[in-house]
């Protein structure tokens, strides 16, 4: 399969902050990407980047093979409602989705109307009078309805209770079953996409630190469950990502893959394996990597010593 | 090409500031105007500048084309060429509606000898002195100049920001200021003012398509590295 997006050493600098810092990715046709990170890492940059609202300091992006800039045939393509968008004053929510209906070929009326209705969304209602979920609907609405063939959520949920998203994500995995396309979800509510994701980018401090499919990143750790001691037995020389007890049951999450025997001394020593929680391996990856490069030189070339759990991405 | 035009139907979503403002201010400077007129004991025709105030609307028209509009139209994934373009289309086909709406207005005053009060708005003899047609390019080309003219300081202040936009105003003030301390220094001003009169409306009104002409030229190319 052809990359639908190639990056190649992407920079971007802010007048003191590198936001991003020698970025490469290659983003898969049909796929879901979980491009996740904290707060300021430079998911927002790097997809206002790959649409060309904002400009590389320096590196290539190409989108469908071509540069996106000023490139009416693959911007049509292509979909990204910020999280922060905004709209013209005057418009109510029905002249936003009827705008968006021009300039995306894609465009779905149908499914447009189904998820105002499920949304609740006042559709005559002027868009600054919005409360921050409904304002939210309005962008998830044009990303699923345009089913532009690269479509960018950046954090899509803001605002919205847990009912509107999980209709988000039912009908954004229903539309995509029924019409395959690269989604690009920008979120810090990892273990509510994590079922959702078929890929995972972790971006932080301007650096992408994993690109991986989610099953290889939950294959980096396992969770063993059990009687306390037995588990502490266990995990002894290994390392801990997280550890719980109640009572006397235990659950410790430890990095590194399972070998054979591994699995058959969880087995011997009368434990359980449990599935591992997405969020809280990339935390602690997240974490680490904050240890390893000092803040106090964001600017300095990159770390010396890739980390052990990131070393077979580089 | 219907990208372009798919644009000045984006633009138009504002229909309070693209119509129903700038009526209101058309309407309402015509009847405080013919009020004021009626109220003025002289039987001498009488003429007011308060149809102007429409033409600098287009001032804030332009500022709000961008303001309003250029961050939702880079979330429809329309280029900033398309953008640019389709809102000066958008601006030309205000201008001309404005147009058209003022040589109406003439013709009526011309009709009921100044709506029945001898008070004139729109048919200014030094406006009119060339004919309608050369009112009309007058009246169109100021439209349009003003709008150009805040759509461009949007745009440098969307690009650049305050600061950017200040040093611009200083600097047009001082070339301003330069300007007329040199006619001010070999005291040209009687060329000048015949230069103008000379000129009249018309060639004013050309002199400022150059001005749209140049107007638009920057604001295209501070447009197209602009941020949403």
């Amino acid at each position: 399969m052809t990359a639908v997006i190639e990056v190649s050493n992407l920079a971007k600098r802010y007048r003191e902050k590198l936001a991003l810092d020698n970025v490469s990715l290659s983003i898969q046709p049909d796929t879901i990407y979980g491009l996740l990170g904290r707060n300021g890492a430079g998911k927002t940059t790097l997809m206002s980047i790959l649409t060309a609202q904002n400009f590389a300091t320096s590196g290539d992006v190409r989108v469908f093979g071509e540069n996106p800039y000023e490139n009416a045939h693959v911007l049509s393509r292509v979909c990204f409602v910020r999280e922060s968008q905004k709209y013209p004053d005057d418009a109510a929510p029905i002249h936003a989705l009827r705008a968006a209906r021009l300039f995306f070929p894609n465009w779905d009326q149908q499914l447009a109307d189904r998820l105002a209705d499920e949304f609740q969304l006042p559709m005559k209602r002027r868009i600054k009078k919005l409360s921050r979920g409904q304002l939210s609907a309005v962008g998830v609405i044009i990303g699923l309805a345009s089913r532009a063939e690269v479509t960018f959520f950046d954090e899509p949920y803001l605002g919205l209770d847990a009912v509107a998203r999980q209709i988000f994500y039912d009908r954004l995995l229903e539309d995509y079953v029924e019409h395959p396309r690269t989604i690009i979800l920008s979120s810090h509510l990892i273990d509510e996409v994590a079922n959702l994701i078929e890929r995972v980018i972790v971006i932080d401090d301007g650096r992408i630190l994993l690109d991986e499919d989610t099953d290889a990143v939950r294959g980096r750790a396992s969770t063993v469950v059990g009687d306390a001691a037995a588990v502490d037995a266990w995990t002894a020389g290994r390392e801990i990502l997280h550890r719980e007890a109640l009572g006397r049951v235990a659950s410790a999450t430890v990095l590194g893959r399972l070998t054979p025997e591994d699995r058959a001394g969880i087995v011997d020593a009368g434990l359980d394996l449990a599935p591992v929680s997405l969020q809280q391996l990339i935390v602690r990856l997240t974490q680490r990597s904050g240890d390893d490069a000092p803040a106090a030189s964001p600017l300095a070339e990159s770390h010396g010593e890739p980390l052990s759990l990131t070393k077979e991405v580089r | 090409m219907s990208r372009i035009l798919n644009v000045v139907r984006l633009q138009l979503v504002n229909k309070q500031t693209w119509v129903w403002i700038p009526l209101i201010v058309l309407g309402s400077a015509l009847a405080l105007s013919i009020v004021i007129y009626a109220m003025i004991p002289s039987d001498g025709p009488k003429y007011g500048g308060a149809g102007q105030a429409p033409l600098w609307y287009f001032f804030a028209l332009g500022l709000q084309a961008l303001t309003l509009t250029f961050p939702f139209s880079q979330a429809l994934s329309v280029t900033r060429r398309e953008f640019f373009l389709g809102t000066l289309l958008t601006a030309i086909g205000g201008a001309l509606l404005l147009t058209a709406m003022f040589l109406l207005g003439g013709w009526i005053e011309d009709v009921t000898h100044g709506w029945g009060v001898n008070g004139y708005v729109f048919r200014l003899p030094w406006v009119w002195e060339s004919g309608p047609l050369a009112a009309a390019l007058t009246y169109f080309t100021l439209a349009l100049f003003l709008f150009l003219v805040g759509f461009t300081g949007a745009t440098i202040f969307k690009r650049a920001g305050a600061l950017a936009i200040a040093v611009v105003g200083v600097g047009v003030g001082a070339v301003l200021v330069g300007v007329v301390f040199v006619i001010t220094r070999f005291e040209l001003w009687g060329q000048v003012g015949a230069g103008l009169a000379g000129l009249g409306a018309l060639g004013l009104a050309l002199w400022g398509l150059v001005a749209i002409a140049v107007l638009a030229g920057i604001s295209y190319l501070v447009l197209r590295r602009a941020i949403p």
